[in-house]
């Protein structure tokens, strides 16, 4: 008889894993809160993925479609894990969507919940919601992959924006002492992007330090030397309204400039990667732990990174912290290939 | 003290590190200094940055250096540019608090009454006069076209006639000018023992010696009443 495996989540880790498990013959249950798979790459309409712009949908699209092909994978959308409880070394779990509620017993559990983008407004200096033309990563995301790339005051195309790495990462005033890892190579991703989408757009980026980290470093030079962006050294202070109807970008360039106060016509604020509401909820819903960041928390996050606290339960992707897709999918494999060790072993 | 050819004083280094440590050693230090990546934050909410040459970054960093020669050459001028705002604070994503050491920093230019101290403090001797003596901070005779040029064409108006002009308040106002409310003796004693035992009179012996002894000629009267 076959494993049952539950994944809970259909973002990049999750559909990884729920097709790794299927080709090795496993009834799979993927839970999925949304309407449709693909988690926060499908959700904010990502468009290309770094370091080498292909188009986001060659990826997530390539899973999800190997997910939606049936087979042994079966997905329950809009549905959440609404009980949970150890039965052995299984689980007996309920699922539940708006069609009603399922019991199971499963052999092991994959958690892909992943992040949430952290929402700017939390912190004042940003202005955002405040101003129309100041967004962030995943709204400009979203205006690319809809080809609707104007300033949101007045539907007019940007001549000059401004790149604000590190928002609500990096920070202790917001809670989030830690780096979110990805928004660095996103926004230079984003500002290459534009420029070539829109040579009349001047691009600015101000960072702390920039974290391209790994073959991602490439990116910046490209920005540079290719793009002719403008990388300044300073974190922003404050955002206000200029004259004709600008967005003011207040600063110190540590380097060179000193104080600064300039004009741009659209802000994009890289907000960093949350655990989001659902990280505590799978804690206390399945009894794993949570870290002091609020992502949860890998038995060993040297030596075993996917697993939970808790024996039989996997962990794979953003939900254990930020990340980028790639390495997401990586661990989705790894989880998957843990899950079903652990389902073997103990049929 | 000695001179150096350009008749500059030269201050030993051995002062200097005694300072340095006077600061690392305040019980705030901890607090107020932590990590610190040049991030420039704080310079670019601070208020003063905009008309000198002054940055909160440049303070956190001078403290962090550990090295009593930059933090020397702040005692001077640099920490009285800063308002005491606290935006820095508010706003450094590490949680420094460069205005918080920038009041530590001066709190020891006051203490160990550096000249700098003294010229900061001068147009202040009235209202500190006010305040140690009488436990006021402003009073009516305080307000004289002299002083408050800033309060715009009407304060030569404002400074004349005013006891008719305090009587004329429709609530009670002592009908003095010299106060702004009445503080009793008895208030006054205590307030005179703290000022004692937190250090203050003494500070102000050692940044304005004749202020001083106005103010302790007033407190003895009032003392021995
Ligand atoms: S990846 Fe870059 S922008 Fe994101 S938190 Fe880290 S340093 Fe800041
Ligand atoms: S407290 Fe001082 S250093 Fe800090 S922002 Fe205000 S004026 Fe600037
Ligand atoms: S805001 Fe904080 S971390 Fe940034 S330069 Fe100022 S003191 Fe340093």
């Amino acid at each position: 008889m076959a494993e049952n495996i539950l994944v809970i989540g259909g973002g990049p880790a999750g559909l990884n894993a729920a097709v790794m498990l299927s080709e090795l013959g496993v009834n799979v249950a993927l839970v999925e809160r949304d309407s449709f798979l693909g988690g926060n790459p499908k959700k904010f309409k990502y468009k290309f993925l770094f370091p080498d712009m292909q188009p986001a949908d060659n990826v997530i699209g390539e899973l999800i479609k190997k997910a939606e092909a049936g087979g042994s994978i079966k997905v329950y959308y809009s549905s959440e894990v609404s009980d949970f409880k150890e039965n052995g070394k299984k689980f007996d779990v309920t699922l539940k969507s708006a069609d009603g509620s399922e019991t199971k017993t499963f052999d092991s559990v994959i958690v892909a919940t992943g992040f949430e983008h952290f929402d700017p407004a939390r912190d004042a200096k940003y202005s955002y919601q405040l101003f129309d033309d100041v967004i962030d990563i995943k709204d400009l995301e979203r205006m690319m992959g809809e080809n609707n790339f104007v300033r949101p005051s007045n539907g007019k195309p940007p001549k000059k924006v401004a790149f604000i790495l590190c928002v609500g990462s990096r920070d202790r005033h917001v809670g989030n002492q830690y780096c979110s890892r990805v928004c660095c190579t996103v926004s230079v991703k984003q500002a290459i992007e534009m420029r070539e989408h829109f040579p009349d757009c001047e691009a600015y980026i101000f960072y702390m330090d920039i974290r391209t980290y790994g073959f991602f470093e490439d990116l910046y030079w490209q920005a540079m030397e290719e793009h002719d962006v403008q990388i300044v050294k300073g974190r922003i202070a404050e955002i206000t309204s200029g004259p004709d109807n600008t967005v003011i970008c207040k600063g110190e360039d540590t380097l060179l400039r000193g104080p600064f106060e300039i004009p741009f016509d659209m802000v994009v604020l890289a907000s960093g990667m949350e655990g989001g509401p659902q990280s505590p909820e799978m804690s206390s819903k399945l009894g794993i732990e949570l870290d002091e960041h609020g992502f949860l928390k890998p038995e060993n996050i040297t030596l075993s990174p996917f697993k939970s606290s808790k024996a039989g339960i996997f962990l794979a992707g953003a939900c254990t912290g930020p990340k980028a897709i790639s390495d997401s999918i990586t661990e989705g494999a790894a989880a998957a290939m843990n899950a079903y060790t652990y389902a073997v072993k103990n049929r | 003290m000695e001179y150096d050819e350009n008749g500059v004083s030269i201050v030993p280094s051995e002062f200097k590190k005694e300072i340095f440590e006077e600061a690392r050693k305040d019980f705030r230090y901890e607090e107020y200094v932590r990590g610190c990546l040049n991030c420039g934050v704080c310079t670019g909410g601070c208020p003063p940055h905009r008309f000198f040459d002054f940055s909160p970054r440049i303070v956190l960093q001078n403290m962090k250096s550990k090295d009593p020669e930059l933090i020397w050459t702040m005692m001077d001028e640099y920490i009285w540019a800063c308002f005491q705002c606290f935006t820095c604070a508010m706003i450094c994503p590490f949680l420094n608090s460069p205005g918080g050491i920038i009041a530590v920093l001066r709190e020891i230019a006051v203490r160990r009454g550096f000249e700098s101290a003294k010229k900061v403090l001068k147009p202040y001797s009235r209202v500190l006069l006010k305040l140690t003596a009488y436990g006021n901070q402003l009073s009516p005779d305080m307000i004289q076209p002299d002083f408050f040029p800033d309060w715009g064409p009407h304060i030569g108006y404002a400074s004349t006639d005013l006891a008719v002009k305090r009587k004329a308040i429709p609530m009670p106002t002592l009908q003095v000018t010299n106060l702004a409310w009445d503080v009793a003796p008895e208030t006054m004693k205590e307030l005179y023992d703290i000022f004692d035992e937190a250090g203050v009179f003494k500070i102000i012996e050692s940044v304005d010696p004749s202020l001083y002894e106005i103010i302790q000629d007033i407190v003895d009267d009032v003392r021995s009443s």
